[in-house]
């Protein structure tokens, strides 16, 4: 009985408050319906641009945009419907091919239009042209776009190269790195391949700056430009001289050329040693002790100016004859005195006197163990006073003795 | 000839006979047992662990354990052999009146100055050799070091250098017998001598030194001129010691490491840099050519002693006393 009456009670609640949904928005609709004075149906197809001029060879890649005019919302076919000789368009919708959309009223949605042309295509103009109808084909738009080919006017190249030096210098040992800034002059991302052209056996890589990767090709935003190292190691037996390199950056059939210049001057090398190979030498305190040692160009440069300096004792004395040599050829041989004078009051031992060869770019250390020996002068002013002191006894001996 | 050795074995008689002598050995025998026992204890602590030590056991003679070396003590107390064994040997015959009768023989006077030298000579080489075969016995039942060739020639040179040490202070210990009626008295100037240059000298060569070449304290820096000046005289004054000669000679004889037998070196920094690069001890014929100065000092002023002693003996009156 209770239970009954529960429920009569909910129903009502249940009714008052479905009505009280249903009247509430009612005022807020006739309000829009006033406003709107859109027709009921209408649509139309456009592109961004609907004239453009490009250079020979060049994609043209655009928004085309279908638009909802009306109140109602349409599901929209589009096609192209004209597309001149060696052309291939295609409109694109994320990844797919698009035939039609939906459109809901009032709004507006774009596709993504691609206008490539085949190698036959040459300067003129081309017009697309555009179909837009909806479902129930009572409503139809079309649009045409014309794209103007121009020859490819030679001055006007849309990838630049800029290095801010195109001539290295240095050794044959060296490494060189030349920084190429290349330039993306049109608004589109490309990708750039990279190539070089150097004299046999000259390794020539690209490296991104700052980085150790090697790269053949890379990606860069429109109208951005971005830095590549170019590093040139030439093969260790190259002569001295003059090495052009040609760097190449590419995109498509648009192509930049830069070139660069490695000054080779050889390598700066030089040896030094004992003809002997001996590294010792015996001395005297105060006393001048020599030895020759021989100076050698190992390296592929003439070494100019190479002079001698010694690391050795305060108090020490160490020359050289003659004191530098002016120019020594690659291979060549020279030999040079060197004189080792002990300070008088040095210790008897071993010294470590080092003799620094110092050529152009290039040095040797010779380190030479000097061993200072006693001087034996003292000895022999002792033998002498012993001799006397025998001499005297002898002599007491014989006047006084056996008595 | 015949005289003379005759003399010396009966002199050698004498001395290995007398308590003197016994005591003397004895004293000398314990401290040099001691010394070397504590030196190669240190030694055997200190080499734990070291792969290749070179010339260890010259170090038995020169390092100074707890006390002195070996080679210290005997610099300082060698020196008593040779005034013990000569200080009583002439007039002690005079005394007793023994040296008219000696002479009454058929025996030269030359023969008996010569045959006590030569006889006292004898007694401390025979004492020296055996207590250097002593360490080196115990050195090497301690350390487990085998001498090599060229320590054993150090050593033996050694013991040549020591020889003539303790020889000039017998020579001397005879001169003052010869000139000295009374044994006491010969004595007394025997060990007034040695006090003298064992003490003495070095100390008047300091003040000298300090009076000549003044070392402040006060001032923080001090002109390294003036230190070597300062070490110079005091060096040279020191040098007039038999001991100071000794035991810079015997010193850098020992120590194959010992470049000099100065004490205070002026050196550069590139120097020590450059000297230090080779660290090596010295071949024996450098170190006998560094100590050649002092090895021919000693030699001379030995002899020098000797003759003087024997010049005095052979002129004097003898038979009226």
């Amino acid at each position: 009985m209770n239970h009954l009456l529960w429920r009569k009670k909910f129903f009502i609640l249940l009714v008052l408050l479905s009505l009280l949904s249903w009247f509430a928005p009612v005022p807020l609709i006739a309000q829009e319906e006033r406003k709107d004075l859109r027709p009921e149906r209408g649509i139309s197809v456009y592109t961004e641009y609907s004239g453009i001029t490009i250079p020979k060879g060049e994609t043209v890649k655009m928004d085309l945009t279908l638009e909802n005019k009306g109140k109602t919302d349409e599901t929209i076919d589009v096609k192209i419907s004209e597309v001149p000789k060696g052309w291939k368009a295609t409109l694109k919708g994320g990844s797919y091919l698009v035939t039609g959309m939906f459109v809901s009223n009032g709004k507006s949605r774009s596709l993504a239009l691609t206008l490539e042309p085949d190698k036959t295509v040459g300067p003129g103009t081309y017009v697309f042209h555009f179909d837009a109808r909806t479902e129930d084909g009572k409503f139809t738009s079309s649009h045409k776009l014309a794209v103007t080919v121009k020859e490819r006017d030679p001055g006007m190249d849309d990838i630049q190269l800029v290095t801010s030096y195109p001539v290295l210098r240095g050794q044959t040992d060296a490494r060189f790195e030349f920084s190429v800034e290349v330039v993306n002059k049109i608004e589109v991302d490309r990708t750039f391949n990279l190539t070089a052209i150097g004299p046999e056996k000259w390794e020539i890589n690209f490296k991104p700056s700052y980085e150790t990767k090697q790269i053949s090709s890379l990606r860069i935003r429109g109208g951005q430009s971005q830095t590549v190292a170019v590093e040139v190691t030439p093969p260790r037996d190259a002569q001295a001289g003059e090495y052009p390199i040609l760097v190449r950056v590419s995109s498509g059939e648009k192509k930049a050329e830069a070139k660069l210049t490695v000054i080779l001057t050889g390598i700066y090398k030089i040896d030094a040693g004992t003809p002997t190979g001996v590294l010792s030498l015996e001395a005297f305190p105060g006393k001048p002790a020599n030895f020759s040692i021989f100076v050698k160009n190992t390296g592929s440069a003439v070494n100019r100016n190479i002079t001698f300096s010694s690391f050795k004792p305060e108090n020490w004395e160490v020359t050289f004859k003659p004191e530098k040599i002016d120019a020594l050829e690659p291979n060549a041989l020279k030999q040079v005195e060197v004189t080792v004078k002990p300070a008088p009051q040095a210790l008897v031992g071993d010294y470590s006197v080092g003799v620094l060869v110092n050529g152009e770019k290039s040095d040797k250390t010779i380190e030479m163990r000097v061993t200072v020996k006693a001087s034996t002068a003292w000895g022999w002013i002792g033998v002498g006073i012993i001799l006397f002191v025998i001499a005297g006894l002898s002599a007491l001996f014989i006047w006084l003795g056996r008595r | 000839m015949h005289g003379i050795i005759t003399i010396i074995r009966k002199e050698m008689e004498d001395h290995f006979s007398s308590t003197r002598f016994l005591l003397i050995s004895a004293l000398i025998v314990m401290v040099g047992v001691i010394i070397t026992s504590m030196v190669g204890m240190a030694i055997q602590e200190e080499l734990k662990g070291m792969a290749k030590p070179t010339l260890v056991f010259l170090l038995l003679f020169t390092a100074t354990g707890k006390l002195f070396s070996f080679v210290q003590f005997i610099g300082f107390f060698g020196p008593l052999i040779g005034i013990f064994l000569g200080f009583d040997s002439i007039n002690r015959e005079r005394v007793s009146r023994t040296l008219t009768k000696l002479l009454s023989q058929p025996i030269y006077r030359d023969s008996v100055i010569n045959g006590k030298f030569f006889s006292g000579v004898i007694v401390i080489a025979i004492v020296l050799v055996a207590i250097v075969l002593l360490i080196s016995g115990l050195g090497i039942r301690l350390i487990g070091v085998v001498p090599g060739v060229e320590e054993v020639w150090r050593l033996i040179i050694y013991i040549l250098i020591s020889l003539l040490y303790i020889s000039f202070w017998l020579g001397i210990a005879i001169l003052f017998s010869v000139i000295f009626r009374s044994t006491a008295t010969s004595a007394l100037a025997s060990l007034a001598l040695w006090i003298f240059f064992s003490f003495f000298v070095g100390l008047g060569a300091g003040v000298l030194a300090d009076a000549l070449a003044p070392i402040s304290q006060s001032q923080t820096y001090v002109d390294p001129g003036i230190i070597i000046k300062h070490e110079k005289i005091q060096r040279i004054v020191s040098l007039f010691s038999p001991m100071t000669l000794y035991s810079e000679a015997t010193n850098t004889l020992l120590d194959p490491m010992r470049k000099t037998t100065r004490g205070l070196i002026l050196m550069g920094p590139l120097e020590r840099l450059s000297i230090s690069r080779f660290q090596n001890p010295l071949p024996l014929e450098e170190s006998i050519l560094i100590v050649i100065p002092h090895l021919l000092s000693i030699v001379a002023i030995t002899f020098l002693c000797f003759g003087i002693c024997y010049l005095i003996f052979m002129r004097q009156e003898i038979r009226t006393i």
